[in-house]
């Protein structure tokens, strides 16, 4: 006898008939959509987020740097070396659209996203093991007058559903939805907003693990709506805002960031910058040849530390943390990854467990089920 | 469910792909950390079962490969910092190596595909013998064939079944792989004498086995202690295989004539009786000296014909002729007077025929062939065919002879035992029972059994006994370094195959194709004493190590 595969999404068809059953739902075409990530979409995230850091005038380094010298050699400090990072943190989502609700004249998208985040730990040789792991669905609907009634959400609130669940209204602000206009955008930074709060959640588990010689990489931005606390722990954005200008006390001109970072030599930092009043500390490093890739700005990676005490951070600290950076450059996945030339192996592994523990299309597909007004059910 | 199945620990778990599935034949698995796993290594595995519960799938592992997340060579260039040889992976590339597995046999008979992530463990010792389908042999039918050793040190006795070696249900074993290893004669010489042991003392001594030695005197002192003792790991395997190391018992030699009068053999102190072929004995047989020589438009066979009729018929032509001297200088195949054609034969024809025949028993001779016999020549299919009896071993030394010499012996063998097995047993065995089983060992079968579009009669002679030599209970036990050599009726008909190392360009040929294509690839890595050996009672081939002999073996 075969083992049949039972619906996953059974406990949550209620939703699904709940919500069909009260509103009119013109179902998507081939009845789940995928909604694609753009390729600029971390960087647009990046410069959403930190909308405020438009023009750096301090550096958040002791001591304090030479205009000089903005950039500072950070040749690779391999693991075997020093063992430096040893987790690491990433968040990924996908997100379908499953239709269009239709409720007294207002028509709004319903969504649906499967989000996840990991924790990776490296062990002395280098093998990874997945220390944690969390995967959840989301069904995203707008709420509070402008998408559902009142009635029809506190109605979907009211079923039980399992803990890994989770019904969101993405018109409530965050500054990832915030600036977008259209219904499905704002569903999507939803998400994206989501996502990174579960790889925050996904902190706590390293807790008591990291130590001063033991730090772990976020991948992404250390403050989303509110700014990261733990310690020892850095955020590694691959694509990063190029709004910033930089200009420091006897410059007469600014310098954007693609001069500034046309001129970061291999193997090398910037001095760390200030941002958020001191809160954050961030600092670019190259981990690649220039002639390498194909465009100056690849092979760039931001480094984010949480200064919560608005200390500037220790050159050698910065130091440290960068050399131990470069060093991740290998392996990497060339080849399956675009951002390859800046990727950290153990996070992109972190992306492939999460991923792998997603529901597929054609589950969706089969899962997902409006119920019709003859009491039979349609895709 | 063998009951010490949980205390085998878990290698690995099954792994279905949408471009990798698993098949009703067929499955794949990941390594766990540190486990080592090989080809020719059997697993085990849990499968549905009727009614609920689970069944035991098992199956062989034909090939491993190592996969990682890198789409291709250059990215994993790239990734070392475009090629820095210096530059240490932070994180090793994530990878794992996975088995693919050929299914054996379930013991629910389940052949569904096995799921994916199913715990995968060795089998043990039980579970081969399921697997193999050793558990539903009789006893009695068990011969002990090589041990298959297992990578995790599991050993179990790869028992073949005597039916399907000696009749009625097939027959014949072949043995193929490069020379130089000392493992195809060592290894038939291991299963002759594990065939011999592990019958009943009734059913041996209804076995007779006679053995052709081709080479030096390998085979000439098969019934003496060795001067070496066996090592301590041949000894442990003979222990394994439940048989006992020795010598062979109530051995009997036939050595060739010499030029003169004396045993032709390479080790003169070997004492036997001593065979020869006169005109008379040799009249019917001597299409089998012709094996090698072309004869397009057959008419060398006409003449032969003539010959063996005009003999066996007492035609006055030929009522003279009592040697091979006779023959070949006396009408009718020697006529000065004769003007015209014999029995629409051309006397040039004729002329090739007998340069051809002086070259054989006169000129070219190893000097087997005489005039008349004395009293201590025998004829060898005469000899054999009155005196061949069960739970006895005959050597036939044939090494110094020249090729068509041994052709003329070992077709002579065959169509001796075959008459004596087909026909009635002649007067001269005075009531004496024919044997039941009669094994006929013979190496270099590509030379008797060639490939080829038009058999020899020596050749059609060899086919006959792979073709119906189950019924008879006669079994042909034959080597050759390449099998696509030897003729494919031959060969297809050793329901036994045994494979030893061969070149990968050999084992493309599709007389292997009963390997499969994985464990071809394995041939090659085959090291002395290991043979792959595919049987019908087995589902798939496996892989077998043997104990070398104890008899005395002539050093070089």
């Amino acid at each position: 006898m075969a083992a049949a595969m039972p619906n996953p999404l059974e406990p949550i068809r209620v939703v699904f008939d709940t919500l069909g059953s009260s509103i009119k739902v013109l179902p998507a075409i081939g009845g789940v959509a995928e909604d694609l990530v753009r390729p600029e979409q971390e960087e647009t995230d990046d410069a959403l987020i930190h909308r405020q850091i438009n023009k750096v005038t301090e550096f958040a380094e002791t001591p304090e740097p030479d205009l000089q010298h903005i950039y500072r050699p950070t040749p690779p400090l391999f693991r075997p070396e020093n063992h430096y990072f040893r987790y690491f943190i990433d968040g990924s989502f996908r997100t379908y659209f499953l239709g269009t609700g239709v409720e007294t004249g207002r028509s709004f998208p319903i969504m649906l996203a499967q989000i996840g985040a990991a924790v990776i730990r490296r062990e002395d040789d280098g093998r990874l093991h997945v220390l944690a792991h969390e995967n959840r669905l989301l069904l995203l609907v707008p709420a509070k007058g402008e998408g559902l009634s009142d009635t029809v959400w506190q109605r979907l609130r009211d079923i039980n559903l399992p803990s890994n669940f989770r019904l969101v209204d993405y018109l409530q602000p965050d500054p990832l939805t915030e600036g977008h206009k259209d219904s499905r955008d704002k569903a999507n930074g939803k998400v994206r907003a989501e996502t990174h709060q579960l790889e925050v959640d996904l902190i706590a588990t390293t807790d008591g693990h990291r130590n001063n010689s033991k730090w772990l990489i976020l991948d992404g931005a250390t403050k989303i709506s509110e700014f990261i606390q733990a310690p020892y722990l850095i955020g590694v954005a691959k694509a990063f805002s190029k709004q910033p200008e930089f200009q420091f006390g006897g410059q007469k001109r600014k310098q954007d960031i693609s001069m500034l970072l046309a001129g970061l030599p291999h193997c090398c930092r910037t001095v760390a910058f200030k941002a958020y009043d001191g809160q954050v500390a961030f600092w670019y490093v190259r981990m690649r040849e220039q002639n390498q890739v194909g465009y100056p700005l690849m092979g760039v990676v931001k480094v984010e530390l949480p200064c919560p005490d608005k200390k500037p951070v220790s050159s050698e600290l910065a130091d440290l943390i960068s050399l131990a950076l470069v060093a991740e450059r290998s392996v990497c996945p060339y080849g399956v990854d675009k951002r390859w030339h800046c990727c950290i192996y153990p996070i992109y592994m972190a992306e492939q467990v999460i991923k792998t523990g997603f529901y597929s299309k054609e589950v969706l597909l089969g899962a997902v089920k409006w119920p019709t007004t003859q009491g039979g059910f349609r895709a | 469910m063998p009951e010490d199945r949980e205390e085998q620990p878990v290698i690995g778990r099954t792994s279905a792909t949408d471009k990798s599935p698993s098949y009703s034949d067929s499955f794949s698995f990941w390594l766990g950390e540190n486990v080592i796993v090989n080809p020719f290594d059997i697993v085990e595995v849990d499968q549905v079962k009727h009614g609920g519960g689970k069944s035991t799938t098992w199956g062989l592992v034909t090939i491993l490969d190592h996969w990682t997340d890198s789409p291709n060579h250059l990215a994993n260039y790239i990734s070392s910092n475009f090629g820095e040889l210096s530059e240490v992976p932070n994180t090793p590339r994530q990878g794992t190596t996975v088995a693919h597995v050929n299914v054996l046999s379930n013991d629910a008979d389940i052949y569904m595909p096995v799921l994916s992530d199913r715990l995968v463990r060795f089998a043990t010792p039980e579970g081969v013998e399921k697997a193999l389908g050793i558990r539903d042999m009789a006893k009695k039918d068990r011969v002990p064939a090589g041990l298959i050793k297992m990578s995790n040190g599991t050993n179990c006795v790869a028992y073949i079944d005597r039916r399907y070696v000696l009749g009625p249900l097939s027959a014949h074993v072949n043995i193929s792989g490069i020379s130089g290893l000392a493992t195809k004669t060592s290894y038939a010489m291991f299963l002759i004498q594990s065939i011999l042991q592990s019958a009943s003392e009734e059913d041996r001594a209804k076995i007779a086995v006679i053995l052709l030695n081709v080479k030096q005197a390998n085979l000439l002192q098969i019934d003496q202690e060795p001067d070496r003792k066996p090592t301590t790991e041949d000894m442990e395997l003979w222990g394994a295989l439940g048989l006992r190391p020795g010598k062979f018992e109530k051995v009997h030699y036939f050595l060739p004539r010499g030029d003169k009068g004396v045993a032709n053999t390479f080790l003169p102190s070997v004492t036997g009786t001593v065979y020869a072929y006169d005109f008379q004995g040799a009249a019917d047989k001597l299409d089998l000296l012709f094996a090698d020589v072309p004869d397009t438009y057959s008419t060398l066979e006409s003449i032969l014909s003539e010959i063996r009729e005009g003999v066996l018929s007492g035609d006055r032509e030929f009522e003279n002729i009592h040697s091979w001297d006779n023959l070949l200088n006396s009408p009718p195949i020697y006529d000065p007077n004769r003007k015209g054609d014999w029995r629409n034969i051309k006397a040039s024809s004729l002329g090739v025929f007998r340069r051809h025949m002086r070259r054989m028993v006169k000129t070219l001779t190893s000097g087997v062939f005489v005039n008349s016999l004395s009293t201590t020549e025998k004829n060898l299919g005469r000899e054999l065919a009155r005196t061949l009896e069960g739970g006895h071993v005959y050597v036939v030394d044939i090494a110094k002879l020249r090729d068509h010499e041994q052709m003329l012996v070992f077709g002579d063998l065959l169509r001796s035992v075959y008459n004596l097995k087909s026909d009635e047993p002649p007067k001269e065995r005075k009531g004496r029972p024919v044997p039941d089983k009669v094994i006929i060992f013979v190496d270099e079968l590509n030379k008797y059994a060639p490939a080829g579009p038009r058999p020899s009669p020596l050749t059609e002679r060899v086919i006959d006994i792979a073709e119906r030599g189950r019924s008879l209970g006669v079994t042909l036990i034959s080597c050759q370094q390449f099998a696509s050599q030897a003729h494919e009726r031959v060969v297809g008909n050793c329901a036994t195959r045994v494979v030893g190392r061969t070149a990968s360009s050999e084992v493309a040929h599709k007389t292997y194709n009963f390997l499969g294509e994985d464990i071809r690839n394995n041939v090659g890595r085959l090291i002395s004493g290991e043979l792959i050996m595919s049987h019908p009672v087995y589902r798939q081939p496996v892989k077998i190590i043997f104990p070398r002999p104890t008899y005395k073996v002539q050093e070089f």
